[in-house]
């Protein structure tokens, strides 16, 4: 049987566009598989806010319903498609526009300073990379605009432990002869653990060969930028991180 | 296709002349002593007798938990603590399909008979791993699934093979081909139905459970003729208008009142009764559509197996609203309480609590918390939970522990006669539980909201050892995630399991002492087994899209 991905039904119109009884059906939906990222009432969290009409991915139904039929690319988004079908995608999309109702927040920072503080004075470049430049130890933040909520990122800027990104967790590692080694974790299991230090090195070590490993739910990023920085050039970081779209890539 | 015997040979034993006893039992010592050494492959078509006395033929694995009392134990005790060390993979066998891989291999003449995700099946040459058959069927669209399009094994009865497929259907497979002889629909995939369940062969009937309850399901335990594939009973898991139990459900709740029936039961040949875990009430989340105890849900049920009539109940989890399946192995075992022997049922409940139950009457015996519980102060002289208040979810989000997968899940259980003692993987972690009213709609999820876990605090497991009397917890393996893998129990005095990262290990099973370990590139979620082949124990695994085999070099 030919299995056709149900983009390719994709119609302009939503067959259950502002239907109540869709919307209503959707909203269970849409608490099982997306309110993990987007948040329970569609807020966003680690995925963009929903509530405020406006996405990354262009504001018809058809580019939502392509959206999460098919995942955005180099993003977490996986695709719904074979999960959900046609139908439930659509009932998703009214949902979706049901609960856009907020007004796009008014974001205060300038991106050009944003960017230089980035760069700069806050040395985030450093473990962070944007496209090709950067260091390798933290997320990398090439589609950060588009990935994250507003309210995610400005945590993450001053409460980087609050909720760490998935694989950023601290491994440190004491070795037989007292040394530690820390770095952020790449592996970690029953029987050996894998860091990249802050030099960019790798390590690895099997659990038997050391005298402790352990990992600790905490970000090696500086948790004083709250303090370090003026509101205003949170806010100017932040704009330069709404801003980080990817360039043209889908 | 090379040729597997499938007979014993005992004319070259007749040979001898001597009188018919003397024969008779010379026979029996022979053949017994070439099976135990590997010489012979278990022969011949499984008759109910060889499943009854399953436990005593170490070179084969011949249904889901090997024996009737779900022991998990293999006799074969090569492979000891002295040498696990050396344990090596034998061969691999890719089956290329993607999807969580959960089969209990079963091992018989030669063959090993493997089912995969989304409707796959295979037969593997024990010597090479090769595939012998290769049996599939394309998933209709539209089947809805809470958890993968897994599936978790065969059962064998006579020379045929029964398995389930996704869209809750009953096939007949030809063991030597792979061809099917009949498929009958267990019910109707377009109302929300589906089957993963390993079948359970008994006299000759096939024992079928149904999956389903997130999407608004009635649930049912099935008995089908083997032979012809006509059901023969149905029992609701579900009590409905007239039933005991109705009082249970308010309104007309019951008819989307879930109690799936996903994990394989257990059987008494003496007492002729079939055990058997519910799973939850359906919406998952908000109970207050569906006031009541809710019956037979998050229950064991015991049920007769000729008429499918129940005989006792017992109800974990009396008006669950946060997932807690009764779908744990439920293992029999003769305990000695109070000085007495007592015929027994144990449960490592994914409410938190190991359970202890007269297998004859349902009585609880015992009832011990094995990870972090918060929504109830242990279990009362009656039977039930003593309550904690303020665990509900709520439409913001209520914290409560166990998570939703529970303490334990639906991973295979061990018990070694050697040690005495009662193994399983655990989880240990809570989650925030919300709620939400929610309308049904025909073939849609019906959960009425949703779990999320604690990033900064994720879930752990542990590997335990109980004493199946007191449930008191004798030692514990930790391991960095929650539990993924079923255990294995062997007369070498090992433990095997796997985890979430790609381990294949072996712990002592006295201490809980890792003592081997092998990555497998994918993660283990099946329980591993053993059997013999030409003389040798081999446990093999599934893990990631493989079925490895591993034995002494």
């Amino acid at each position: 049987m030919l299995l056709l991905p149900a983009a390719a039904f994709a119609q302009a119109k939503n067959p259950f566009a502002a239907d109540a009884k869709a919307i209503e059906a959707a909203r269970g939906s849409f608490r099982i598989y997306c309110s993990p990222c987007h948040g329970i009432q569609a807020e966003g969290g680690r995925g963009p806010d929903l509530t405020m009409g406006r996405y990354s991915v262009g504001d018809e139904d058809a580019a939502l319903f392509r959206v999460i039929s098919e995942g955005a690319q180099g993003t977490e988004m996986p695709d719904f498609d074979l999960r959900l079908g046609s139908d439930q995608i659509w009932r998703l999309v009214a949902y979706i526009r049901s609960v856009a109702t907020r007004s796009p927040p008014k974001l205060e920072g300038d991106r050009r300073e944003g960017e230089k503080l980035f760069w700069a004075k806050g040395a985030c470049g450093q473990c962070h990379r944007v496209d090709a430049r950067g260091g390798r130890m933290g997320p990398d933040l090439t589609l950060a605009g588009r990935q994250r909520s507003l309210a995610y990122l400005r945590q993450s800027i001053v409460d980087p432990n609050a909720e760490l990104t998935a694989g950023s967790n601290t491994v440190i590692v004491t070795l037989r002869d007292g040394r530690k080694i820390s770095g952020v974790q790449r592996g970690f299991d029953g029987f050996s653990a894998q860091l990249l230090d802050v030099s960019d090195n790798f390590h690895s070590y099997f659990r038997s060969d050391v005298a402790s490993i352990e990992r600790q739910f905490r970000s090696l990023m500086p948790d004083n930028y709250g303090k370090l920085f003026a509101h205003r050039q949170v806010d100017d970081l932040l704009a330069y991180l709404v801003s980080l779209r990817g360039g043209s890539q889908p | 296709m090379r040729a597997h015997r499938t007979r014993p040979r005992p004319r070259l034993i007749q040979k001898t002349p001597a009188p018919r006893s003397v024969v008779r039992v010379y026979c029996k010592v022979v053949l017994c002593l070439a099976s135990i050494a590997g010489l012979l492959p278990a022969a011949g078509p499984v008759d109910e007798k060889t499943l009854r006395t399953a436990q005593s033929d170490p070179a084969a694995w011949l249904m889901y938990g090997r024996n009737y009392a779900g022991w998990r134990y293999s006799d074969l005790a090569q492979i000891g603590a002295a040498n696990v060390a050396r344990l090596a993979p034998q061969w691999m066998f890719q089956t290329g399909v993607t999807g969580k891989f959960e089969t209990t291999p079963l091992v018989h003449d030669g063959l090993m008979y493997i089912t995969a995700p989304s409707n796959h099946a295979y037969a593997l040459d024990l010597a090479t791993g090769r595939a012998m058959w290769h049996y599939s069927k394309p998933v209709p669209r539209g089947v809805n699934v809470c958890c993968g399009q897994v599936n978790r094994g065969f059962a064998l009865l006579g020379d045929t093979l029964y398995k389930v497929n996704l869209e809750a259907t009953l096939v007949a497979l030809d063991s030597k081909t792979g061809m099917k002889l009949w498929e009958t629909p267990i019910d109707d995939y377009r109302r929300g139905y589906s089957a993963t369940v390993a079948p359970l062969a008994v006299k000759n009937l096939v024992i079928v459970g149904i999956a389903g309850a997130e999407f608004g399901t009635r649930g049912f335990l099935d008995a089908y003729d083997a032979t012809s594939g006509k059901r023969v009973w149905r029992f609701w898991t579900v009590a409905g208008p007239g039933d005991p139990g109705a009082n249970s459900w308010g309104g007309d709740s019951w008819q989307r009142g879930g109690g799936s029936t996903w994990i394989t039961g257990t059987y008494d040949p003496d007492l002729n009764l079939i055990y058997w875990g519910t799973g939850n009430p359906g919406p998952d989340f908000d109970g207050d559509v569906r006031p009541g105890d809710n019956l037979y849900t998050c229950a064991l049920i015991a049920v007769d197996a000729d008429t499918g009539r129940l005989k006792w109940h017992y109800q974990f989890t009396p008006h669950d609203v946060h997932d807690w399946d009764a779908t744990s192995d439920p293992v029999l075992l003769d305990l000695t309480q109070n000085g007495r022997p007592v015929k027994a049922v144990v449960m490592a409940n994914r409410n938190g609590f190991y359970y202890a139950l007269d297998r004859v009457t349902g009585r609880l015996l015992t009832a011990k918390s094995y990870t972090q519980v918060s929504w109830a102060d242990g279990i009362g002289p009656d039977g039930r939970p003593i309550l904690i208040s303020g665990q509900d979810p709520t439409e913001t989000g209520n914290k409560s522990c166990p998570g939703i997968g529970g303490g334990h899940n639906w991973q295979a259980t061990t018990f070694s006669p050697q040690t005495g003692l009662y193994y399983f993987p655990t989880t240990n972690g809570c989650q925030l539980y919300f709620k939400t009213q929610q309308e049904y709609v025909d073939g849609l999820w019906y959960q009425a909201s949703t779990t999320h876990g604690f990033p900064n605090d994720p879930s752990t497991g542990s590997i335990v050892a109980v004493e199946p009397a007191s449930g008191r917890i004798r030692w514990r393996y930790e391991l960095v995630s929650s539990a993924s893998s079923g255990l294995l129990a062997t007369a070498g005095g090992l433990i095997f399991s796997g985890d979430r990262e790609g381990y294949l290990f072996a712990l002592d099973a006295r201490t809980g002492k890792p003592l081997w370990k092998f990555q497998t590139g994918g993660v283990v979620i099946a329980p591993p087994i053993s059997y013999q082949f030409r003389g040798k124990q081999y446990i093999a695994v599934a893990a990631g899209s493989a079925m490895i085999a591993f034995a002494l070099p």
